[in-house]
């Protein structure tokens, strides 16, 4: 039994020595490597610790410089605040201020609104005022027309008062001459004319418009450029005569206020009458 | 007492085969350590 059991004792005995040189064995072999990568490891390690201390110095004046921009920034932020609660009461006054100038303005377009309605009545009235401007107008201007007319008939009339007044002065004047010469004949001007008496003769100068015969040619009929506003009457004889010729001797038998128509007394006859040929009382 | 044989056996032989393993590994572990400046005198 004890030879059996010393056996197995050394049977395990031989394995675990061959197993612990075996690990031995596999560490001579790996420690190299496992050196190197601890060394790298540890190198890593320092620069990490370096990067790391450097991170920390970073850090430090990142919060430094964070913490002094913070307290910019913070008192900035202050400004701001006190600024925006500046503006906001600002804002609050601007819209009060807007709502009183929308009230202002709706009260001045209602003002305005009432103002176009008086601006078109007082269009419609200018219109109509306007019109009645016109008519005044043309009104005026009849009247003045009217108004000439009457003076150029006032001032005709004047002048033939004048006129009058001067042939009124003349006939006085004759008269006082006839007088005397009655007086001088011993005629009493105070006595009834007896008889016709022919009228008097007054010096009328015309010139021949037309002749005409009648249908048998037996007479001739001369149209005259003088009437009885030139004193030719019915019946007055006249002389026709061209230059210094005398042509023929004609009756009055129709006259009017401008002009007169005389029959050619045949026997007094010396020429052909032709237009534009003279006539007078008084050759 | 029994009567006991002196002749080596192969068993023998194991234990001196154990013992040359052991001493092997003892050797890789002291060169091991004399690469992180171990030393046997320093301890």
């Amino acid at each position: 039994m004890n030879n059996i059991v010393s056996k197995i004792l050394i049977v395990a005995n031989l394995v675990f020595s061959l197993c612990f040189m075996c690990f031995a064995g596999a560490v001579f072999t790996f420690q190299d490597g496992w050196r190197d990568k601890a060394n790298k490891t540890q190198e890593q390690l320092t620069s990490a610790n370096g990067q790391v201390s450097q991170l920390l110095g970073d850090k430090e004046l990142l919060t430094t410089k964070h913490a002094k921009e913070f307290g910019d920034e913070k008192a900035r932020a202050n400004k701001a605040e006190a600024k925006v609660n500046g503006l906001d009461l600002n804002l609050k006054q601007a819209i009060g201020n807007l709502t009183n100038a929308e009230k202002e303005r709706d009260k001045h377009l209602v003002d305005l609104q009432v103002a176009q309605q008086e601006m078109q009545a007082r269009q419609t009235e200018t219109n109509d005022a306007r019109a009645e401007i016109k008519r005044l107008r043309d009104q005026n201007n009849e009247a003045i027309a009217v108004r000439r007319g009457l003076e150029d008939e006032n001032l005709e009339m004047e002048g033939a008062i004048a006129e009058a007044g001067t042939r009124e002065v003349q006939f006085l004047k004759e008269i006082t001459h006839l007088n005397e010469l009655l007086r001088l004949n011993k005629i009493d001007p105070r006595d009834p004319v007896i008889g016709p008496v022919p009228k008097v003769v007054e010096m009328v100068d015309g010139f021949v418009v037309e002749s005409r015969k009648n249908s048998s040619r037996s007479a001739e009929l001369v149209q005259i450029s003088v009437g009885s506003d030139d004193g030719v009457f019915k019946h007055m004889k006249m002389t026709v005569y061209r230059d210094s010729n005398f042509l023929a001797t004609i009756q009055i038998t129709e006259v009017y206020p401008d002009k007169a128509v005389g029959l050619v007394i045949e026997e007094t006859r010396s020429g052909t009458i032709e237009r534009r040929d003279n006539v007078t009382t008084k050759f | 007492m029994s009567q006991q044989s002196s002749d080596p056996t192969i068993y023998d032989g194991l234990m001196f085969v154990s013992l040359g393993a052991v001493i092997v590994g003892i050797v890789f572990l002291i060169m091991s350590l004399d690469g992180y400046g171990w030393s046997a005198g320093a301890g």
